[in-house]
């Protein structure tokens, strides 16, 4: 699986990691890593270590996951993207709409 | 379709025995099949090609040339149709199955096998074949509709591009539809618009929003509305159209000759860069602003980046595409290629060529992933034409004078505006003024003089009078920017000024006479006022020297006006513009 999550219902938390390539084809898996959680106040982290590469339609499924987020009043940090993804992330100024740690 | 299906069906049977031929034959005409026989491989491919049956049966042992043979060879001219083909056999081995499959049969039927059992071999598979059929008529079906759609967008998009002749552009699409768009179009003031963009995706989805974008840029751009309006109203306009995961990646350039600067707003694209005569990199735009259509409003804290530009020099906008390729080993070609090749074009005087050549020998025989796009804009030259024609518009009737004394008494229309306070700093009322004039007048060429005159004295009105800027800040060639960047400041300060009201009131009034007409402008701001008459002097001491970049509005306006008067310590203006209708 190139996208897996991790839901922790104790600390109100889910963790989700997409390996290599973050493109098109992983729309639905990545949907459904967080399309179950619907508890309100949620913490999200969308790690991006793991990422080698991300387009243009990655972006709007990050976008996807921020209103999702938006709508539980949950939270979203992506985490330790590499290099050539902060590159991305950067080109469409993301940091400008959420939290991006390094 | 149906003309398709009721057609009599052909079916092409292949076996050199004779008893074989005759069975075989009988059940397909009982199914309703005109049979065509043939007696070895080598004769069952020429009856293929001869009439093209909808139905092959073919037997595996044969003299001349074998049943896998023949099949290879079939399968070999069917090009797009299917053209089923079923081994009938009596050696029920796995091997001949294998090989049947290997050889291109769709199904194969084991002798001996009951007339019901044939019967019903024939209809699945001739369903199977129907539906294949269907699906290809969709497929062209389809593909005609994208290349329609396709030609109709590239004439709405492309072909209406302002300079298209001056401007280097690279366009290559991944698909049919390319998710990238370029538009140029002119200002009213002679300056020029210039928009690279990409939409999310490819395909006839990504290229849903570029009419809109097309239009609202066009549009806006030819009544005078400034970039940030533009870019301001394409973001509302594709945050209400698009899905929530689809946007618009963008760089817009306002480039302007007269006053030696160029503007620019990147919303998502890498960089943006001006060339210097000698192939430097003189300035890099970065994006400032994630792409349009994600959030409601714009950022508000986010500003055109302002530089000077010279004429030789030469901008140039990319979309990510271009970085992204990849050669064979799976290397991008990345941002270091691209400068080299841009650096090599300039010298060249063609960038757009230089980069294409480029990219091809990096990427060899690799196909491209996405769309790519470049355009090159050069920084002066685009509006020589536009030049002449202010100068014929200008033309005054000799006789004018008596005829303007006689309608000066009562105007058929006159038109007041008085913005105040805040509303300085977030109306441009110019292309208002122009709609009142193109709804009441109608549109027409002598309104480009007007809507410069009227420009440059709102803006003088603003920057000298009510902001108190010193215009002698803009005589260095990077006190442009700073210039600039002073104006954002007090304009911010006006929005919460807690001092005397600061307004600024434009006037206009519209004689007509015969084959032409006068408008009287008057401009009134609440500012201090500034020596007018030290600028245009200046100005004119600069222009002998062709050193001063600050003043030249007044020193145009002058120009373009049949009287020009300041008055009340440059606080108030008072400007005719007379035009003459050329066409008789």
């Amino acid at each position: 699986m190139s996208v897996s999550s991790n839901i922790s219902q104790e600390d109100n938390k889910i963790n989700i990691v997409v390996n290599e390539r973050f493109d098109f084809s992983l729309h639905q898996q990545f949907r459904d890593a967080y399309s179950q959680c619907t508890t309100k106040k949620f913490n999200y982290a969308l790690d991006l270590s793991q990422t080698e590469y991300m387009d243009s339609s990655a972006l709007g499924m990050i976008l996807l996951l921020k209103d999702h987020v938006d709508m539980y009043e949950g939270t979203l940090v992506i985490l330790n993207p590499s290099d050539t993804v902060n590159k991305i992330l950067t080109i469409a100024q993301f940091h400008r709409l959420m939290t991006i740690e390094r | 379709m149906k003309e398709y299906s009721s057609q009599q069906k052909k079916a092409l049977v292949v076996d050199d025995s004779s008893s074989q031929c005759a069975m075989l034959s009988t059940l397909l005409k009982e199914e309703g099949y005109e049979v065509i026989i043939a007696n070895d491989g080598a004769c069952g491919v020429k009856q293929y090609i001869k009439h093209e049956p909808d139905l092959v049966l073919m037997d595996i042992n044969m003299p001349v040339m074998d049943g896998y043979e023949a099949a290879r060879q079939i399968k070999g001219f069917s090009g797009d149709s299917l053209a089923p083909l079923i081994f009938i056999t009596s050696m029920a081995t796995e091997q001949a199955f294998i090989d049947s499959v290997d050889a291109g049969g769709d199904s194969i039927l084991i002798r001996p096998f009951s007339p019901q059992v044939f019967k019903a071999k024939i209809k699945s598979i001739q369903r199977i074949s129907d539906l294949y059929q269907q699906v290809k008529d969709l497929q062209k079906e389809q593909q005609q509709d994208a290349e329609l759609a396709e030609k109709m967008i590239s004439d709405v998009i492309e072909s209406r591009n302002f300079a298209l002749d001056k401007i280097g552009v690279i366009k290559q699409a991944a698909t049919i539809f390319s998710g990238d768009i370029q538009l140029s179009s002119l200002c009213p003031n002679g300056d020029l618009h210039v928009l690279l963009g990409d939409f999310t995706g490819h395909g006839l989805r990504a290229s849903i929003g570029a009419i809109p974008v097309t239009e609202t840029f066009r549009v806006m751009t030819r009544k005078g509305f400034s970039l940030l309006d533009i870019v301001a109203q394409i973001n509302r306009q594709l945050y209400h159209l698009l899905p929530n995961d689809l946007f618009f990646s963008a760089c817009f350039v306002c480039i302007s000759e007269h006053d030696k600067s160029a503007y620019v707003f990147n919303a998502g694209l890498p960089d943006g860069y001006v060339f210097s005569e000698s192939a430097a990199i003189k300035h890099h735009f970065p994006s400032i602003h994630p792409p349009l259509g994600i959030l409601s409003k714009l950022l508000t804290d986010v500003e055109l980046i302002v530089v000077s530009i010279e004429a030789n020099e030469h901008l140039v906008l990319i979309t990510d595409g271009i970085i992204e390729v990849r050669n064979e080993q799976g290397e991008e070609y990345g941002i270091s290629h691209f400068e080299n090749a841009a650096k090599i074009g300039m010298l060249n005087n063609d960038i757009a060529t230089n980069v294409l050549t480029s990219l091809k020998q990096f990427c060899a025989s690799m196909s491209q992933e996405d769309d790519i796009s470049l355009v090159d804009i050069p920084c002066s030259g685009w509006q020589d034409n536009l030049q002449d024609n202010q100068i014929n518009q200008v033309h005054i009737p000799e006789t004018y004078t008596s005829e303007c004394a006689f309608y000066d008494v009562s105007p058929t229309w006159s038109w007041h505006l008085i913005l105040t306070d805040k509303l300085l700093s977030t109306v441009n009322p110019i292309p208002i003024i122009m709609n009142q004039i193109n709804d009441i007048e109608g549109a027409g060429e002598h309104w480009h003089s007007l809507y410069t005159i009227l420009t440059e004295l709102f803006i003088n009105a603003l920057d000298h009078g009510v902001l108190e800027l010193d215009s002698s800040l803009k005589e260095s060639v990077d006190g442009f920017s700073q210039y600039f960047k002073e104006r954002s400041k007090r304009l911010e300060k006006l929005s919460f000024s807690n001092r005397k009201q600061e307004f600024i009131s434009i006037e206009l009034s519209y004689f007509p006479f015969e084959q032409g007409g006068k408008m009287q402008i008057n401009v009134k701001d609440s500012g201090q006022g500034f020596d007018i008459y030290n600028v245009l002097k200046n100005n004119s001491l600069a222009q002998n020297e062709g050193i001063k970049l600050s003043g030249r509005g007044i020193e145009l306006v002058n120009q373009l006006c049949d009287t020009l008067d300041y008055q009340e310590n440059g606080t108030f203006v008072e400007a005719s513009y007379v035009w003459y209708n050329t066409q008789h």
